[in-house]
């Protein structure tokens, strides 16, 4: 059990970064049999529980908002067996996500989900938050992967909801579905059993860069319906293009680009026989700049721009906001543009490097929490932005979750009557709100 | 701090179809020819479809996987979204129109094959994909060995993520495997090339069908779900006791078609009953017209209840 302040500080925010809250206390179970102790102790005492992996996601998830006891899952690591045959594994919760990816190539098969946080997070906080990442568009999120999951109530109670064979196991209901993507409020999760395939033999990577969203735009749509079903289509906008070329990163992209970074796996055979008309459709959409490879060193490099942004963004701000939203993709132009026009007339900088295949939006917002007003602003901006998000017909979250840093939007998803059900989900498993208070519903508030 | 006032009253689909985003939202009621007829014209389908005249809640009822599971997953990670009527009448809105999203308790995937215990679904909204203008059907023959190898070298290789369906299947005595593909018409003589290749290195005999149709078995009597690795042999056992089974290869579910008789529910259950132990002991499952649904356990009864009152209020 960690209770210094010095102790404390690395566990008061998430990759939020700019929201804090000191725990009271951060206990590190040994193992799962220490866990459900410390979940009856803490359910006798009465005092909030949080539940923590690597502490990287971006929505204030886990984090101690009403004080109380953090519980850093890091000592549950081991990945349980590796099952080719059955494609499936089982982990605990505190295996790093690129652990795991290394433990599987020599099996030749892989777990798809990569959020970016990749060499840093958990599988806890994945299947938590349910995470997704680059390659999304084909391979799905972190849902479409979890065939069972090992809960502790706060009573202290085990139970394994699916498994390797990802049904409901004894239970009547199919109760996993809850708990994935239920970010830390219904349980603490031990175990997991994922689904796995077998790892694509080839993979091009291809980029291209365009003069305005309108051609951008275009290439998106059309290659969302290509036959090749793209793994990934990533996009850098203009603010994102001039971030990157202004720092020691530049790799050589046209001011004002907007830029897309594609890629297709799979067979060998099959692969190279699309190459040309990815390549092609790319410059049908109105770019002269396509670039592609097949060769690891060159592919890295026309990821160079994309996986740079991410950290330049820390460099350039004391904080930053990174919103998650999921549109409709014939929406994507409008909704950009009302980011600019939001974050313009508020002189606060806008930068989006984003999923776009997915429709699912990474407005960054850089400010500064120090200056009075700044945050306010950027609030302002990112209300205005979910308003419209919803009127469009898409979510507030893709892959981040709410946490607390969007639980006030939810209003504009649900009516009362899914409202309704919503709030039932933690009334079942977490009635007074121990168990993370104050996130996903702002309502969700712990009385002792 | 509430930003926004809570809603007073649902924000429910409207029928659309979307071609950008390849979503189409029809009544629940639809059958595979009125997707098929609204998809077709943007190039696009919906390919989890088991039976040409029954309703996609019809399906959706009877199995939770269709062959085409094997490359786009199960049925709820197929449908994003419906509108769903509660026992009071009144409709909810569950799920989205969009395919990423995290917002809130996954209740669409909770509703989805739960039956008519807590309402039904008026209207889905569908994931569909690319019509790319070529499906063939190939069949592989050959001794039990044979196949099961044959199987294995289908699904352990980077051609795996672009086989529609492996399915085993077996009547009476014989059994086969059916792989269909779907690619645009250009790439078909890879696809068939790769056939031939498992073909000859596991000794079993190859026809392909080139233009057929999917293949639509029809609604499963009996469904049962486990890894991928037991559910050969698990088909090929209950089969013995069936009209047909079809094993749905890597999502591991066995779809049991039963000779018609008036003892199903009791020779259903005997189909089940060896097989349930170890079916829990795997977070596995099965499902049945002919069998009551599992009761709940005491610790579940309890969850249940407090879900039930959100959803029987008016």
């Amino acid at each position: 059990m960690l209770t210094s302040a010095a102790q404390l500080a690395g566990y008061g925010a998430d990759g939020l970064g700019y929201k804090n809250h000191l725990p009271d206390a951060v206990v590190i179970p040994a193992d799962a049999e220490e866990l459900a102790g410390f979940m009856r102790g803490a359910k006798a005492l009465g005092v909030p529980v949080v539940m923590r992996g690597a502490g990287t996601s971006l929505s204030g998830g886990p984090v101690a908002v009403q004080g109380g006891v953090v519980v850093h899952t890091s000592a549950l690591k081991k990945i349980r067996e590796i099952n080719t045959e059955g494609f499936w594994c089982e982990v605990e919760c505190g295996v790093g996500l690129n652990d795991l990816d290394a433990a599987l190539k020599p099996h030749g098969v892989f777990y798809p989900p990569d959020p970016s946080s990749g060499p840093v997070c958990t599988l806890g906080g994945n299947v938590a938050s349910n995470a997704g990442g680059a390659h999304c568009f084909r391979y799905g999120v972190t849902s479409n992967y979890v065939l069972g999951v090992e809960a502790i109530m706060l009573d202290g109670s085990v139970h394994r909801f699916g498994g390797p064979a990802g049904g409901r196991g004894p239970w009547r209901e199919d109760w996993k579905r809850f708990m994935i993507g239920s970010e830390g409020t219904l349980a603490a999760f031990t175990r997991f059993w994922l689904r796995l395939l077998p790892l694509p033999e080839k993979v091009w990577t291809f980029r291209a860069t365009y003069p305005d969203m309108k051609t951008t735009e275009a290439a998106i749509h059309a290659l969302v319906a290509h036959s090749s079903y793209p793994a990934a289509i990533e996009m850098l906008d203009p603010r994102g293009v001039a971030m990157v070329e202004s720092s020691q990163m530049a790799c050589g992209l046209p001011e004002g680009s907007f830029m897309l970074l594609v890629e297709i796996d799979g067979p060998e055979a099959l692969v190279n026989a699309r190459v040309q008309s990815v390549a092609e459709l790319l410059r049908h959409a109105g770019s002269n700049d396509v670039m592609f490879s097949d060769e690891d060193a060159l592919r890295q490099k026309l990821w160079k721009a994309r996986k740079a942004s991410g950290g330049l963004l820390g460099q350039l701000s004391p904080s930053y906001v990174v919103q998650d939203a999921v549109i409709p993709k014939r929406a994507l132009a409008e909704v950009l543009q009302l980011v600019y026009d939001e974050a313009d007339a508020a002189n606060i900088r806008a930068v989006n490097i984003f999923h776009a295949g997915d429709g699912n939006l990474h407005p960054n917002f850089l400010f500064d929490s120090r200056v009075p007003g700044e945050l306010e602003k950027v609030e302002l901006i990112s209300k205005r932005l979910m308003q419209r998000v919803i009127e469009v017909g898409g979510t507030l979250s893709g892959e981040h979750g709410i946490g607390n840093d969007k639980s006030a939007y939810m209003p504009l998803v649900f009516g009362p009557d899914s409202m309704r059900l919503q709030l039932s989900v933690p009334a079942a498993f977490n009635p007074a709100h121990q168990m993370n208070p104050l996130k996903v519903f702002d309502n969700r508030h712990f009385i002792a | 701090m509430n930003v926004f006032p809570p809603m007073q009253s649902e924000r429910l689909f409207v029928p659309f179809m979307d071609e950008v985003d390849g979503t189409l939202c029809l009544p629940a009621n639809a059958t595979a020819s009125d997707i098929h007829s609204q998809a077709r014209t943007h190039r696009l389908r919906f390919p989890l479809l088991l039976d040409a005249a029954k309703t996609l809640r019809e399906q959706i009822v009877a199995t939770t996987h269709a062959p085409a599971s094997c490359r786009f997953g199960p049925y709820c990670d197929n449908i994003l979204g419906m509108n769903w009527r509660l026992p009071s009448g009144r409709i909810a809105r569950i799920g989205e129109r969009v395919v990423k999203t995290t917002t809130g308790y996954d209740w669409l995937r909770f509703l989805l094959h739960s039956g008519s215990r807590y309402g039904e679904p008026v209207d889905y909204v569908l994931r569909l994909r690319p019509d790319c203008g070529f499906t063939a059907i190939a069949r592989f023959h050959g001794d039990t060995k044979a196949l099961h190898s044959c199987v294995s070298k289908l699904l352990h290789s980077g051609w795996m993520h672009w086989w529609d369906a492996v399915d085993y299947i077996t009547e009476g005595k014989a059994s086969f495997i059916r792989v269909m593909i779907h690619c645009v018409p250009e790439e078909a003589s890879i696809f068939a090339q790769q056939l031939e290749h498992v073909a000859a290195a596991t000794s079993t005999q190859l026809t392909l069908q080139n233009n057929a149709p999917p293949p639509l078995d029809g609604l499963p009597d009996l469904v049962i779900k486990t890894t991928p690795d037991r559910v050969i042999g698990l088909s090929a056992e209950l089969a013995h006791a069936a009209r047909r089974s079809v094993a749905l290869c890597y999502s591991g579910v066995v779809h049991v078609y039963m000779n018609d008789s008036d003892d199903l529910t009791e020779r259903t259950q005997a189909l089940v009953q060896p097989h349930t132990a170890e079916l829990h002991t795997l977070g596995g499952d099965w499902h049945s017209r002919w069998l009551p649904a599992t009761p709940p356990t005491i610790t579940e009864s309890a969850w249940l209840n407090t879900l039930e009152e959100a959803i029987h209020e008016h």
